[in-house]
């Protein structure tokens, strides 16, 4: 085979697998570019000549990387001739900051349970009609992973999918068996100096620094926050890298133990057995992604259509089977194969969820953190 | 220094680039002290054998003495030979102290500070511009600059001095004032000066000896009067001066000289030239006449004792001065050039008018075509 | 005599255009960036409205930034020259003309693909199934290249090698090569040659390549994030951050503000260094 067919078809093959969700494409600005390219230049997108009807020809989502089933995008283009245009985000924030920036032409995208109030009370977001969002029953939902995409009663937010963060283990490197966020930054400063990746983001590395101390996951408290403070210091020699694309250093092997997102504790352990995932004992993060329509959103007829369709339980299922986080619709877990119900990385045990907390919108938006972070990763 | 007095000697020495012969196995040795040019139209090999002596090129065959000593691959910056560019070549990053000192700075040991000051402060006295050590290149005129080649040509008193094209950036006055410097400035040092150009004028004015090249090869090597009163063949009489040839088939020969017959059906006689060869009858010969050694005269008014005589018709007059230069017509001969003195009486020589011209037998050469 | 002043319409239409691009993508950012950095970080991030030099005050915080930027920028630009100078070299002077080109396009070939994913590319090299598992072949165990400066070093030459290849290959290749046979010919050796000639009439183009690679090292962020792990922190990273993750516009304004102010020094001087310079690279182009 041609050497540089055979060399990008595994580079595709790798970005496939190892590119994370919220990190990569934030860092290195394709995002934007997408995002600019897909606002300007709709000549260049594919458009069918007959499909000026009900919703316009071109819906634009902007999402997470790896996110969704190209093949369902395909789908809605054939039943109502509206092309899906995608635009990646890395973060959160970076989300916030375009929509606070103006112009970005959405008319979906994916925003993360604590960033939903933030944008309701901006007013970024609009109220869900949820008239037109049929296939979004909220009775079928899990009400406790759904609960944060209404603020005040109203509802803003229609849940996507769900998730936690935990952190990946090799095994074949490190034997002690670590269950908790304690035992994680312990082995940190001690056996695994150097093997180590912590998110560059910092809800889930501070908040999980909180964890040792058996603080609350949420805490903005001064002085906690400068006892977690004192740990990241401390933990900052023996780091490999902070990234939020920490896929590459477990597959390369330079990486042993990390903070984790579901879906790549999923992927690393599906590709590599031996890198498990784990909850710390002492709790950490759950979290939910939900649809939601900006306000200025230029197609929202469009944007609706787009949210019934990938809501529809059938749909919602092959879109599951694709990314690998677990689903908040008991509907959509009907249609999903039993071993998948039965993973313990998608669906860890009752009592490993309890502890969790959902990140709160001021745990997101404390300047206190972000300079916090800012300090850790200068030092 | 060699012992009989030769200071670059080329013994068949050849050079290909490629299939392209440059220099074709030639043969010549320059006297000591000599001015010495090189003659010839460009490709003609002239620039490729000063980059043999400079040591720029290496011979593909043959050997290249300077001195009596062999050259062959030493590299040019262990060569006793300077060389003035074309262009000059000075260096830009470098005021002109430090252009003349350059060759001074490349000595081992270094010769020191004071010693070096005093050297190029000498070099530009030579070249008569002690007052611009410290200007920047680009400040400089082009004679200037022209000077300041020379002199850091000249600060390593190489055995020979090269010059390759020097003066063919500069205007014709500034060109005339320079070629009597340069003849001056040999005189004063009394190195060797190997010239190349391609400017006859200035070959003939400043050389002791002039070696005329065609296709790689030396057609003809000797004084300026050699190559002006006896040319080997019509390439040279060509390139020097100018003259007005006939060619034709040689009718008679004889230890004198010969007689082509033109094309015409007209019949020439001409001596032979001192240093050509004796033409064979049968062959293809030429007549060669100098325009200064033809008379024109009113119709009547012809001197008696000419050997050849045609009348003609005149056809234009250029007053140069010193001299008038007539074109004629003449029947048989065709059109032909003809230069007279301001001295010599030129009533009635009007365009339009008929004359006679005629010369002496002995001042026309017949020559071999090549 | 001279008329009174009239408007040449032709010079202000041929201008025009440039003068707009100027005053609208150069002019007009820096100064909403001025302005932005004299006020405060609104509640949920963002600018408010204010007139206050507290984000200059507080640009120690950034230091490490300004320190790794200010380290690693100037030592990646001389690798870079160190790399460049001698491929620049061989590409100019020792290359047959023919084979010339063809080079040339191998220097440029990379460019057709995206600089992000070739700087990916090296996490792949420097990692630990890339050279460290080499070298533990060859009996050099436990060495380790990603996620340190060196290899954000590594990734800035490989990154920027052309941009510095590319003004020393001119400046060599128009050099004229008669001023090397007059050096050749008036007693110097090749090397003394290379010294006293060829590297002072070349350095025009040396100071330009790095004048470009180091202003655009003062602004990158993506070979530290990649090849830094994170912990190798730029202004680049510094700026990301703000302006993406904190949305502290203010002071990421003023960090910007810092830079550019930077920048503006370096510039200055190289233009002042160049126009000393100008007549002597003038002549040398006759």
């Amino acid at each position: 085979m041609d050497p540089r067919k055979e060399f990008i078809k595994q580079l595709r093959r790798y970005e496939k697998g190892s590119i994370s969700r919220r990190h990569f494409l934030g860092v290195t600005g394709l995002g934007t570019a997408m995002a600019v390219m897909a606002a300007e230049v709709p000549g260049l997108l594919p458009r069918k000549a007959w499909a000026a009807g009900s919703i316009g020809d071109k819906v634009s989502l902007a999402t997470w990387p790896n996110y969704h089933d190209p093949k369902d995008f395909e789908a809605f283009t054939a039943q109502t001739g509206a092309a899906v245009e995608v635009s990646v985000f890395g973060s959160n924030e970076e989300m916030l900051a375009k929509l606070q920036a103006g112009g970005t032409g959405w008319d979906v995208f994916v925003p993360t349970n604590y960033t939903v109030s933030t944008h309701a009370s901006l007013g970024l977001i609009e109220p869900l009609d949820l008239k037109k969002i049929p296939n979004y029953d909220i009775a079928a939902n899990d009400a406790r992973l759904i609960k944060e995409g209404t603020v005040n009663g109203t509802v803003y937010g229609a849940a996507k999918d769900w998730g936690t963060t935990g952190f990946a283990v090799n095994t074949a490197k490190v034997k002690e068996n670590p269950t908790s966020w304690k035992q994680f930054w312990d082995l940190t400063q001690g056996a695994y100096s150097g093997r180590v990746t912590v998110h560059d983001y910092q809800l889930t590395t501070i908040g999980n620094a909180l964890k040792y101390y058996g603080y609350s996951f949420n805490s903005n408290d001064e002085k906690e926050l400068a006892d977690a403070e004192k740990l990241l210091m401390a933990a900052k020699p023996n780091l490999f890298a902070i990234t939020s694309d920490y896929q590459p250093a477990f597959r390369n092997g330079d990486a042993w133990l990390g903070i984790c997102w579901t879906g790549d504790g999923k992927q690393l352990h599906r590709d590599i057995p031996e890198i498990t995932y784990v909850l710390g004992k002492e709790g950490g993060e759950v979290w939910t992604d939900f649809y939601a329509v900006p306000k200025s959103a230029p197609n929202r007829e469009g944007g609706y259509a787009l949210i019934n369709f990938l809501l529809d339980p059938a749909i919602n299922a092959t879109e599951v089977k694709f990314h690998g986080q677990p689903s908040t619709d008991s509907r959509t877990n009907k249609l999903l194969p039993e071993e998948l119900l039965k993973d313990p990385i998608m669906y860890p045990a009752a009592e490993l969820l309890a502890p969790l907390e959902f990140g709160s919108a001021a745990t997101f938006t404390n300047p206190a953190r972000a300079e916090l972070m800012a300090r850790f990763k200068a030092a | 220094m060699a012992e009989d007095g030769i200071d670059v000697r080329f013994d068949t020495v050849s050079k290909h680039f490629g299939d392209v012969a440059a220099v074709d196995g030639i043969s010549f040795a320059l006297r000591r002290g000599s001015f010495h040019s090189f003659l010839g139209p460009s490709g003609c090999g002239k620039t490729t054998s000063l980059r043999l002596i400079a040591g720029f090129e290496q011979p593909s065959a043959g050997t290249v003495e300077i001195a009596g000593a062999n050259m062959v691959g030493i590299p040019a910056y262990r060569r006793p030979v300077n060389m003035v560019f074309q262009h000059y070549a000075l260096f830009p990053h470098m005021d002109v102290a430090g252009n003349v000192g350059y060759g001074l700075r490349q000595r081992k040991p270094r010769p020191e500070k004071s010693a070096l000051d005093r050297r190029v402060a000498e070099a530009l006295e030579l070249v008569r511009l002690p007052h611009l050590a410290k200007r920047r290149i680009w400040e400089l005129s082009g004679g200037q600059q022209q000077r300041v080649a020379l002199a850091r040509a000249l600060i390593n008193r190489p055995t020979v001095l090269l010059l390759d094209e020097p003066l063919a950036a500069l205007d014709r006055k500034l060109r005339r004032e320079m070629q009597i410097e340069l003849q001056n400035l040999q005189r004063e040092v009394g190195i060797t000066f190997i010239l190349v150009t391609h400017d006859q004028e200035e070959a003939l004015s400043m050389s002791d000896t002039i070696g005329i090249m065609k296709d790689g090869k030396i057609v003809q090597m000797g004084t300026p009067e050699e190559l002006y009163d006896a040319p080997v063949n019509r390439y040279v009489a060509d390139f020097v001066g100018e003259s007005n040839f006939w060619s034709g088939e040689v009718a008679a020969s004889d230890a004198g000289g010969a007689a082509i017959r033109l094309g015409s059906g007209m019949t020439l006689r001409a001596a032979y030239s001192r240093l050509g060869a004796p033409l064979k009858v049968g062959e293809t010969g030429v007549i060669a006449v100098r325009p200064e050694v033809i008379g024109l005269y009113p119709p009547g008014a012809a001197p008696r004792d000419l050997d050849c005589q045609a009348n003609v018709q005149i056809l234009n007059r250029i007053y140069l001065g010193d001299h008038s230069e007539f074109s004629v017509r003449a029947e048989g001969l065709g059109d032909l050039l003809v230069r007279l003195p301001k001295a010599v009486e030129t009533a009635g020589l009007e365009p339009g008018a008929a004359a006679v011209i005629g010369w002496r037998g002995n001042q026309a050469l017949a020559l071999s075509e090549t | 005599m001279q008329g009174p002043r009239k408007w040449d319409w032709t010079a202000i239409l041929l201008m025009s255009p440039s003068v707009a691009i100027f005053l609208g993508l150069l002019v007009m950012p820096i100064l909403v960036v001025l302005v932005l950095s004299f006020g405060e970080r609104a509640e949920a991030g963002g600018y408010q409205a204010a007139f206050t030099f507290a984000q200059y005050a507080n640009l120690p915080a950034r230091w490490a930034a300004f320190r790794n930027t200010l380290t690693l920028a100037p030592l990646g630009t001389v690798l870079c020259l160190l790399a460049a100078y001698p491929l620049a070299y061989y590409l100019a002077v020792k290359v047959s003309s023919r084979n010339r080109l063809l080079l040339l396009i191998l220097v440029i070939v990379p460019f057709w693909t995206s600089f992000l994913i070739r700087t990916y590319a090296w996490i792949f090299i420097l990692g630990g199934k890339g050279l460290p598992a080499l070298l533990d072949m060859i009996g050099v165990p436990d060495v380790r290249f990603i996620n340190t400066p060196f290899a954000v070093l590594v990734g800035i030459v490989y990154g920027y090698l052309p941009l510095m290849v590319f003004p020393i290959f001119v400046s060599l290749e128009r050099l004229d090569k008669r001023l090397l046979e007059a050096s050749d010919d008036l007693g110097a050796s090749p090397a003394r040659t290379f010294w006293q000639i060829t590297l002072p009439l070349s350095a025009p183009g040396a100071v330009t390549g790095c004048m470009l690679v180091f202003i655009l090292l003062m602004g990158e962020y993506l070979i530290p994030a990649l090849l830094g792990g994170g912990k190798v922190f730029f202004i680049g990273n510094a700026l990301v951050d703000l302006f993406l993750q904190s949305r502290n516009w203010p002071f990421g304004s003023a960090v910007a503000v810092s830079l550019v102010v930077i920048m503006l020094v370096t510039v200055t001087l190289y233009l002042r260094v160049t126009l000393r310079n100008r007549g002597m690279r003038d002549q040398a182009l006759v």
